[in-house]
């Protein structure tokens, strides 16, 4: 059985093309790919990016639970802020990546891919028995929209549905806000790597009315809507997870070159597998890769040096802003140096591909292009 | 917008068109193929001289989600390849049935052009 968006009627309005992803029917593209993913560069789009999971974390141990949970020491993150992490299994490898919202005191909302949210909410409830925690987790995934409007013009546009002052609305804060007269709450988050916020909104009927006065206000702007085809090429152009592909198999956020998110002055679950492998070293890590010729790169493709493997690819597309192959892959720590070449074997002939400092695209690619 | 299917050619099932003119086929794909495939961003053609079997993969055509099999309509040699999609392989998109021409086959046998299908009977495939 398919899920549909509470949205989903005016995703066919407007024209969109259908994918399944995660059990969910949701668009891929309402004009193209190209066309939608540089309108959010240079100008604004709107995202439905409610298959993705809301749990609440409340009572006494939630901040316990969070910082037990995840790579953060959740005491870190105050009411208004939100924080990216990832939540580990003992062994070190990620089950989620997320972001955690802390809304009012012992109350957060947490984030979970799609499809993820019984999996993450059925963990939690685990440790915190385990552990005698005095907290609720709620899976509330149903009852939620979450839309995402991202682009330069997205503060512009979204300024004129509210009162509250969103220049005021520092990175990654989080609170309560009123959207074209519906309660929302807003997170200045995105994962376009472009100025954005991303909306929370319950209930479903509610946020229909949200999406049109954006589309509305957005019209000056040459707001578009957003399908899920141009939300991955814009965060692989930044190098941003995509949780399905780069911890397909089980990796750690060291591999991933996600240590800047770990705290690890506090104890959490994995922490002792991690150190273990920190003191090893001999990891694969994550590697940017820009083709040097024709080709695209995909999922899967083996990355070779004089031949032999020395890697694999996980996320790779045509880059729309470059027009060049580019890749992220998992490459063996002694072939990742910055400016070498290696060979991204497509369909059995070798594309040379360089290794690259990240991002693909740089935050001024929209003002020089 | 979709672009009128051309009397004049011949179709198939996967959703192939051929202009036939004595001994030579040019091979494209439909409207309707490049319009599922959205933006094409990569194309990679046969050499020139390549010997293919009616089903054998003819060439590869990619858009930005997804990696298409073309299959060679019918069997030959490959005697042309439009290398101006190499540069600019949107030009499948905008002129599918014209500028968007990937190869020319020399016929081998001329009976499998009897199986092909013509606009009607391609149209109602589509349907």
């Amino acid at each position: 059985m398919v899920n549909k968006s509470p949205l989903n009627q005016i995703h066919k309005k407007l024209g969109a093309k259908f994918t399944e992803f995660a059990g969910f029917e949701m668009p891929i593209y309402f004009s193209s790919i190209k066309d939608e993913h540089l309108n959010v560069r240079k100008s604004v789009g709107l995202f439905d990016v409610s298959h993705m999971s809301n749990v609440w974390i409340t009572g006494k141990d939630a901040e316990k639970i969070i910082s037990l949970t995840t790579v953060e020491d959740a005491s870190k993150i105050p009411v208004g802020q939100s924080q990216y992490t990832e939540i580990l299994r003992k062994d070190g490898t990620v089950i989620d990546d997320t972001i955690f919202m802390h809304l009012e005191k012992e109350k957060f909302m947490i984030i979970p891919n799609a499809g993820m949210n019984e999996i993450v909410t059925k963990w939690l409830e685990k440790i915190a028995k385990q552990h005698k925690m005095d907290v609720k987790i709620t899976d509330v995934s149903k009852d939620f929209v979450i839309l995402a409007i991202q682009g330069p013009k997205s503060r512009d546009t979204l300024q004129k549905l509210t009162n509250t002052d969103l220049g005021k609305i520092g990175f990654f804060a989080c609170q309560n806000i009123e959207i074209a007269n519906v309660n929302c709450i807003i997170s200045h988050t995105g994962y376009t790597g472009e100025l954005g916020f991303e909306l929370q909104i319950t209930p479903a009927e509610k946020a229909i009315n949200v999406f049109n006065s954006i589309m509305e206000a957005g019209k000056e702007f040459n707001i578009k809507p957003i399908g899920l085809g141009a939300r991955d090429t814009l965060r692989l152009e930044k190098c941003f997870i995509l949780a399905g592909n780069e911890f397909e198999g089980g990796r750690t956020p060291l591999e991933a070159t996600l240590s800047w998110t770990i705290s690890w002055e506090h104890d959490f679950i994995g922490k002792e597998a991690l150190l273990k492998q920190k003191e090893k070293g001999d990891y694969e890590r994550l590697t940017k890769l820009v083709c040097k010729e024709k080709g695209i790169p995909r999922h899967g493709c083996e990355v070779q040096k004089n031949r032999k493997k020395v890697g694999i690819v996980t996320s790779g597309t045509l880059s729309p802003c470059l027009s060049k192959g580019i890749a992220m892959a998992y490459i063996h720590p002694d072939f990742r140096t910055v400016g070498d070449t290696l060979d991204i074997i497509i369909r059995d002939k070798p594309i040379k591909a360089e290794i690259i400092k990240p991002p693909f695209v740089k935050k001024d690619w929209a003002e020089n292009n | 917008m979709s672009k009128e299917l051309p009397d004049d050619l011949k179709y198939t099932e996967t959703h192939e068109w051929l202009k036939i003119e004595g001994e030579n086929a040019t091979v494209g794909i439909t409207d309707h193929a490049q319009e599922s495939l959205t933006d094409i961003v990569f194309v990679e053609l046969p050499e020139i001289g390549k010997k293919v079997k009616k089903g054998d993969e003819l060439c590869i055509v990619e858009s930005v989600k997804s990696v298409s099999e073309i299959y060679a309509p019918i069997t030959g040699t490959i005697t042309k390849v439009n290398k101006e999609l190499e540069n600019i392989p949107e030009t499948i998109n905008e002129s599918p049935y014209e500028d968007g021409w990937l190869v020319e086959i020399k016929i081998e046998d001329k009976s499998e052009i009897e199986s092909l299908l013509n606009a009607e009977s391609y149209k109602k495939t589509i349907q």
